[in-house]
């Protein structure tokens, strides 16, 4: 009887404890300092793995590359990889893998990322490699020619020799956008690839791959004391830089929907996609078109694929959302909400968008509380799968976003408040003033009638 | 005596470069910890479902993942993606909801019923917010095992797979890929890629609840549930949901006659800026005691960025961005390949430095310190492969799918470990062997070198 009582209270209290749970935001630990040469730091213990993540993040994206060096950013990502006061070629990548990691970078809009997964116990020797790259780099101009024809055959496959090459990801910010910043050619013209030269290396580096404008992050299985001790050891020294303004990156109200029709030799089925500039980062309309965003693209249950995909039989697959290289939280400046689809020549475009435009108007009518309690959920789950991806890069992708754009990494902690506090009217006002047609443009893709197919 | 003081002095030269050139070597690090594979509770219901549950990680979610042991090898010669289409159909109804009901169902628990069909398998499954655990298995298995297969979907979804089949065509790597396969596997299941568009208009109900029939059952189905959740109610779930189903047939998988002897092909794409290169041989299956050991010479040859192929093609010449050495499992076969897309003018060169490396591995077996690093790379990519959700379920359905032996995941680093230089350099010239070899080639053919 004793034995009952006290599993009936157990149960109580795990049952309570449980709600609690539920109620309370998922919570990331997050501890985060500032070197003296600026360099923000941010940890984040989880025992699950024996393996840490370090991921060191520069202000510093396509965007604002040199106007004469398009894909100049990410040619320079590149080489990173190259070679450095300690570290000839190849030496970084072996460093990594024979340590049992992996390794990566990426150019995005607003930074470049350079990561490691480790086993732990090897997080020491990752952090003094980073630091020896950010420290300086040691770049031959055959090293540099070898990675202009890498860099080449990248833009090739991924683009060039590929059916659908960079659309809509590549193309639509150049036809959306009116801002040179937003609106070039990301990977580069190959003429402009061919032109960079040592010099343009030097430059860039010195300009922008200084500790004070970047975030070093640490996540995974790791003693904060020893982990402070080696970041001190290897990155204080290095000595910060002055750090140019940001050029000016807004892009004017859009007052005129466009539409901009492409041919492409490579593919045999047309393709439309769709893009509205979306509000400031960090406003309540933000928040409100990332629900938006759940409600109408992400997912099967979303109302643009129930009629796009289930009910008219467009498209077999939709895509879409906010940010088509990375995530709603991972960028500075003007943005874009997208979707796309490939379609059967039987269709007009016009039909497809005359749809979405019915899905859109459905919405601005008002949105039930049930749609908005749904689309919560999607995007706290969509959140945590994020934190989870990649083995724990992804946290440490939302914490150097974080820190590099907003100062603050434990925003990771209160995004969950920031979308509570979207009401349904605030949604239906948010579609009013993003979803119209004037702050659209369309991209249709035909096959083109090429002599060689 | 000449010879012994030239490499000591080369000896001296190495040690001494770093000095000279003031480097510092990197910190070593501590001590390794110890990896143990996360702990799982197994059971195998009395239909002969099996259920396999891991408690994993911090983050309040949890997958749920029905996998069938059947798919496109399962299919006749004239039924290539009735597999899909018939795990495309499982969503579009079951146990009384529509699409529409089911996908909302798994939305307000934060996830999506996702199909997916390979070769080998078919998989339902959801990736839900932990609290939504029994309610995901339960919806899963509904999709799985009671599908209404409404007749009124069914032109949609084959009119999506012939878009999709057109789409897919046009890709340079999908076209190299179908016709690699089936030159290595001539008629039969392993060779088949791509359906006709005939084919698909062939297909109705009938057909698709016949594959059905004939293929899904409780008996070739395992259920994995891996994340966060309470083990007790999700034990229970599973048993609930999945006990009635039909025990249905036994895993069975055709057997594979791969073409060894040496061949190649090439499809025309006028004006292509690069040629993809696909060139490799059938090698042995995963239930092979050399296949871990394979997977060692595979990335140290091709198959990581430090590897020789890469090191030469890529950052060596910059002929290419994605050289990629793969290792590809299969049932009772695998095929190892290297896969390229060159530029167009460096077709032959490409080729040549591809097949320079390979025999040279034959021939002289990697320095004690080069397969070391590959070695830790190896058991280092294992410990994260075995430190995800979706990594988790993977790895135990490689094990049960190929039929490995209790200890292969737990054995596994150890063995990775054990490969020695002399028998990678064996294994390179046992198992990738030149004149065994295939080669496709998708480019403009001015630039493709002529066999």
């Amino acid at each position: 009887m004793k034995a009952y009582k006290l599993i009936s209270l157990l149960l109580v209290v795990c049952f309570s404890a449980g709600l609690a749970a539920a109620e309370k935001a998922f919570q990331v630990p997050v501890e985060t300092y500032k070197l003296k040469n600026g360099l923000k730091v941010v940890l984040s213990e989880d025992h699950t793995a024996p393996t840490a993540v370090v991921a060191v993040y520069y202000n510093i994206g396509f965007r604002i590359e040199p106007k004469d060096r398009t894909g100049f950013a990410h040619l320079f990502e590149h080489m990173m990889f190259q070679g450095s006061q300690n570290l000839g070629k190849m030496e970084f990548i072996s460093l990594i893998q024979k340590n049992g990691g992996i390794l990566n970078g990426s150019t995005r809009f607003d930074f470049t990322n350079y990561f490691e997964v480790v086993p732990s116990h090897k997080l020491e020797t990752m952090l003094w490699a980073e630091a020896d790259r950010m420290t300086g780099l040691a770049i031959t101009q055959e090293n540099l020619t070898n990675q202009q024809g890498v860099v080449k055959n990248e833009v090739k496959v991924n683009v060039l020799n590929q059916p659908y090459g960079g659309f809509p990801w590549l193309t639509m910010p150049q036809y959306a956008n009116t801002n040179w910043y937003n609106a070039h050619n990301f990977y580069g013209d190959l003429e402009d690839l061919d032109a960079a030269n040592l010099d343009d290396v030097k430059s860039f580096f010195k300009t922008y791959y200084a500790p004070n404008n970047a975030a070093l992050v640490v996540v995974g299985d790791f003693q904060a004391a020893d982990t402070k001790k080696w970041i001190e050891k290897y990155f204080a020294e290095i000595p910060s830089a002055e750090i140019p303004p940001l050029p000016e990156l807004d892009e004017p109200v859009q007052k005129e929907e466009k539409k901009i029709a492409l041919e492409d030799r490579l593919s045999n089925k047309p393709a439309i996609s769709f893009a509205y500039h979306m509000p400031k980062r960090n406003t309540p309309e933000y928040f409100a078109m990332g629900l938006l965003d759940q409600l109408l693209i992400q997912g099967s249950d979303s109302k643009l694929y129930q009629v796009l995909v289930q009910e008219k039989g467009y498209t077999g697959q939709l895509n879409g959302g906010i940010n088509y290289l990375g995530n709603m939280y991972n960028y500075n400046g003007p943005m874009l909400w997208m979707g796309d689809l490939i379609h059967d020549e039987t269709i007009k475009p016009e039909v497809i968008i005359a749809d979405v435009d019915r899905v859109i108007a459905d919405i601005e009518k008002g949105i039930p509380q049930e749609d908005l309690d749904l689309a919560f959920v999607k995007l706290r789950s969509q959140l945590y799968g994020t934190m989870d991806s990649y083995f724990g890069v992804g946290k440490a992708d939302l914490l150097a976003s974080f820190a590099l754009f907003d100062d603050k990494p434990s925003r990771i902690n209160s995004l969950e408040e920031e979308f509570r506090k979207v009401t349904p009217e605030l949604l239906q006002k948010t579609a009013k003033e993003y979803l119209r047609p004037t702050n659209r443009t369309i991209l249709t893709l035909q096959p083109a009638k090429a002599d060689s197919k | 005596m000449r010879n012994q003081i030239l490499l000591t002095l080369l000896f001296l030269v190495i040690a001494l470069f770093p000095a000279f050139a003031g480097k510092q070597a990197p910190p070593e690090g501590g001590r390794p910890k110890d990896f143990n594979l996360p702990a799982k509770t197994v059971k195998i219901l009395e239909n002969g479902l099996g259920v396999v549950l891991v408690p994993y990680g911090e983050t309040p979610k949890v997958t749920v993942s029905a996998i069938v042991k059947t798919g496109n090898l399962h299919e006749g010669a004239q039924e290539i993606w009735l597999a899909d289409l018939t795990a495309q159909m499982l969503r579009e109804g079951a146990a009384g909801m529509d699409f529409q009901t089911i996908a909302r169902k798994a939305a307000a628990m934060g996830g999506e019923v996702s199909v997916a069909v390979s070769s080998t398998e078919t998989t339902v499954s959801a990736s839900v917010l932990s609290e939504f655990a029994p309610e995901a298995i339960q919806l899963v298995s509904q999709v799985l095992t009671n599908p209404a297969f409404p007749e009124s979907e069914i032109n949609r979804l084959k009119n999506d797979l012939k878009r999709e089949l057109n789409v897919q065509k046009s890709v340079p790597q999908s076209q190299a890929t179908e016709k690699f396969r089936a030159m290595l596997y001539p008629d039969q299941p392993y060779g088949r890629t791509f359906p006709k568009e005939a084919m698909i208009d062939s297909y109705d109900i009938a057909k698709v609840k016949a594959f059905y029939d004939s293929n899904f059952g409780a008996g070739r189905t395992k259920v994995y549930v891996v994340g966060k959740f309470s083990p007790e109610t999700t034990m229970k779930a599973v048993e609930q949901s999945f006990n009635s189903w039909k025990k249905g047939p036994g895993a069975d998988y055709p057997e594979a006659k791969p073409s060894m002897k040496k061949q190649s092909a090439v499809i025309e794409r006028a004006g292509a800026p690069q040629t993809t290169i696909l060139l490799g041989l059938p090698v042995v299956d995963p239930a092979n005691p050399d296949y871990i050991s394979l997977r060692v010479a595979n990335a140290l040859l091709g198959g990581s960025f430090s590897s020789r192929i890469t090191r030469n093609i890529r950052e060596d010449k910059g002929y290419t961005y994605s050289p990629s050495g793969v290792l590809q499992p299969g049932v009772g076969t695998a095929v190892w390949y290297e896969l390229a897309d060159v530029t167009s003018e460096h077709t032959a060169d490409a080729l040549k430095e591809i097949h320079k490396e390979i025999s040279r591995l034959q021939n002289e077996a990697p320095s004690v310190e080069e397969l070391k690093g590959i070695q830790n790379y190896v058991a280092g990519v294992f410990v994260l492969q075995n430190s995800s959700q979706g990594g988790i379920i993977s790895q135990l359905h490689f094990q049960d799918l190929y039929g490995l032996p209790d200890d292969y995941l737990s054995t596994y680093v150890k063995k990775v470990h054990e490969v020695t230089p002399e028998k990678t350099r064996q294994l390179v010239k046992d198992h990738i062997k030149a004149d065994e070899m295939t080669l496709v080639m998708v480019g403009d053919k001015q630039h493709l070198p002529v066999q």
